[in-house]
């Protein structure tokens, strides 16, 4: 993954923990152990297809209860990532060269083939604390702090939640917070947004380092319906202020008739860039709003979950998901879950294929895929069972496909002969151990 | 300012529905069940959360507390 | 507001009516006559094999049980599991040295306005209800047995 992936991924971990370390309700503790540690570890394998991102990762999450349902939490993260992912600038029919984002040196991508920036492999360490506690006689308080580092990326956050039982415990209302400080320290330092991709060795138009700042705030309800019946919603806000921009990013710049990316003079003896490429430039801020709602329906022993996600910010992207999960038991030892997850999401207000030379300069683009317009479908079955000392331990294998287009008022000249949009094909593997 | 009004009038009734609605504290046993929770396995929901952010544009939703087996 | 009035009123009057409550017929003990244990203090302990802080105040409830019997001190566990094997596997597990009955339809439950798991009350020797906790506080175990020594001394202050 990108930079922007990976500074993405940080965040998702600070927000995911965010929302999951106030989800904990605790798993049932042996009255005898109680004092002892409860682990959930995995072993993660993510790849896409296409000589694109592979990701390794080894998780633990540890916890344990102190006397009286007071619980500390302590998390564990480490990434390996390799593998090339799309620079943003489209295929040609001639070969390109392109600077590296370090500017200490080049590489050429054969004529017809998408352009990926494969310099990525690094290494990640992300780490949670959270500690959760009852308050009076009905509610709950958890507070908790995250933090992650990559080379060029560190993560800082806090969190904390609340939520309260009404109605004879059948309705919890809730409330959580959380506040990221992040900072880039691209390689080669970050690039004026909307300059040119520069040659080897020029870092002219390199700034230093970049910060960005995430609030998230989450209300919701509860509600146990029946006996076999839960349901939830909740309303989350979000606000990033400061540098959004992927650092590494870049679009073609095109003759406005052809779509042809405009070449570029080189110097002799002088590594470069074979055609022109502007550095991608987004908003310093975006505000997203989302809404969301969950059922789990017991059915004789088995399981079917459900839920709904809106999401819309002020980029201009709407997005829609549908995960559906229906856990089926066999015998008290084993089950089998199919999942299944339907995703669509409409493109950034400046998500641009190319960047014409017959028009003014925009204020913001991109050509990241990930801002586009696309169908994604999750298609996955996920095993478990007991082991003989009655520990857990799973397998989930799940694919990915995702599907997008370019809006055709996008489209320019001989861009329509080319396949502009980078599907993705990718594959989960994950191991799950709980003891 | 409308919307605001019907924002209002909406939860009002959801909670005046609301308090009526459940079970008794002895009935929970399904929900008290590991599988029940809104959250099953958290682990397996921060990878998803994680893959898909990095590779779309939308982020989290997921709630927390509530259900289970509503003990002390 | 009028609420713990009202679930006082039924109390009262369940007790005076001395009326026997059905209980399911599960082994070992299947109906509940509160009436046979006037003169005792009960303590009445609703609890389930599914919940966890159950698990923690079983051994507290022994406990109790071996040092205030001799005083006349009765614990009745009421079981309220809607699967038998559940509480007998739990039992297994859980050793209880004091009675269980089941009341896997909430009757008993109903009466006496179970609002969390585990409940339990403090009756005195006169039937009424002295005292109620609810869920169970490793923390507080002092407080819960204040409750059972002060329902223990009534008679003997009369």
């Amino acid at each position: 993954m990108s930079r922007d992936e990976n500074r993405s991924i940080s965040a998702a971990l600070a927000a995911a923990t965010f929302t999951l370390l106030g989800s904990a309700v605790p798993v049932p503790v042996d009255a005898q152990e109680e004092s002892a540690w409860e682990f959930n570890t995995s072993l993660l394998y993510y790849g896409e297809g296409d000589d694109r991102v592979k990701d390794y990762s080894v998780s633990a999450i540890a916890r344990r209860m102190f006397v009286d349902d007071r619980y500390l939490t302590l998390g564990l993260t480490v990434d390996g990532l390799t593998g090339a992912t799309p620079s943003g600038a489209i295929r040609q029919d001639v070969p390109q060269t392109f600077t590296r984002p370090s500017g200490n040196g080049a590489y050429t991508i054969p004529a017809g083939e998408l352009p990926l920036d494969d310099t990525f492999k690094d290494t990640r360490a992300a780490f949670t604390a959270g500690w959760q506690q009852p308050v009076g006689e009905t509610s709950l308080i958890n507070v908790g702090v995250s933090a992650s580092r990559e080379y060029d990326y560190t993560h800082l956050g806090v969190n904390a939640k609340v939520a309260r039982d009404f109605n004879r415990r059948n309705t919890t209302l809730s409330a959580g917070i959380a506040f990221s400080m992040d900072s880039l320290d691209p390689v080669g330092g970050s690039p004026t947004p909307l300059t040119p991709m520069l040659d080897v060795g020029d870092t002219s138009n390199r700034r230093g380092d970049e910060d960005k700042d995430v609030l998230d705030v989450v209300v919701g309800i509860t509600q146990v319906v029946s006996r076999n019946l839960v349901v939830q919603a909740n309303y989350s806000y979000s606000n990033s202020d400061g540098y959004l921009t992927d650092p590494y990013k870049v679009l073609s710049l095109v003759d406005g008739t052809t779509g042809d990316t405009l070449p570029r003079t080189l110097t002799p003896g002088v590594e470069g860039p074979s055609h022109q490429y502007l550095f991608e430039s987004r908003p310093d801020d975006r505000t997203k709003h989302s809404v969301y709602g969950q059922a789990k329906y017991y059915m004789n022993g088995r399981v079917l979950d459900v839920s709904y996600r809106y999401m819309s910010d002020d980029w201009e992207i709407d997005s829609h998901t549908i995960d559906l999960r229906y856990r089926v038991p066999f015998g008290a030892e084993r089950y089998l879950e199919p999942h299944v997850r339907f995703y669509t999401q409409t493109e950034a207000e400046f998500y641009m294929l190319s960047i014409p030379d017959s028009e003014p300069l925009p204020g913001f683009a991109s050509n990241d895929y990930r801002l586009g317009d696309f169908d994604a479908i999750t298609l996955g079955v996920k095993y478990g069972w007991k082991t003989r000392n009655d520990n857990e331990m799973s397998l989930r294998v799940e694919g990915y496909r995702q599907t997008g287009s370019v809006p055709g008022n996008q489209i320019i000249g001989n861009q329509a002969t080319r396949d502009n949009y980078p599907d993705l094909d990718a594959i989960i593997v994950q191991f799950g151990y709980r003891f | 300012m409308n919307r605001t009004i019907g924002l209002a009038v909406l939860s009002l009734l959801f909670g005046a529905g609301c308090s009526s609605m459940g079970v008794e504290p002895w009935e929970r046993d399904v929900l008290a069940k590991d599988e029940m929770q809104l959250t099953t396995d958290e682990i397996e929901a921060a990878t998803d959360d994680h893959i898909y952010f990095s590779k779309e544009a939308s982020s989290g939703g997921r709630g927390f507390g509530g259900g289970g087996c509503g003990c002390n | 507001m009028n609420k713990p009035l009202l679930a006082r009123v039924i109390l009262t009057a369940w007790a005076l009516a001395l009326s026997p409550v059905a209980l399911s017929d599960l082994p070992p003990n299947n109906r509940l006559d509160l009436s046979e244990f006037r003169g005792k203090v009960v303590i009445l302990d609703f609890w389930a094999s599914w919940c966890v802080p159950c698990r923690r105040s079983f051994p507290w409830l022994n406990a109790m049980n071996a040092k205030y019997s001799g005083d006349g001190l009765v614990i009745i566990g009421v079981n309220l599991d809607q699967e038998p094997q559940e509480a007998a596997d739990f039992l297994e597990e859980f050793p209880a040295r004091f009675q269980i009955r089941y009341d896997p339809d909430g009757i008993l439950a109903k009466q006496f306005d179970v609002r969390a798991m585990p409940s339990s009350y403090v009756l005195g020797r006169d039937g009424q209800t002295r005292a109620q906790h609810l869920g169970f506080k490793v923390r507080r175990q002092d407080e819960y047995e204040a409750a059972i020594v002060a329902a223990l001394q009534e008679e003997i202050m009369e």
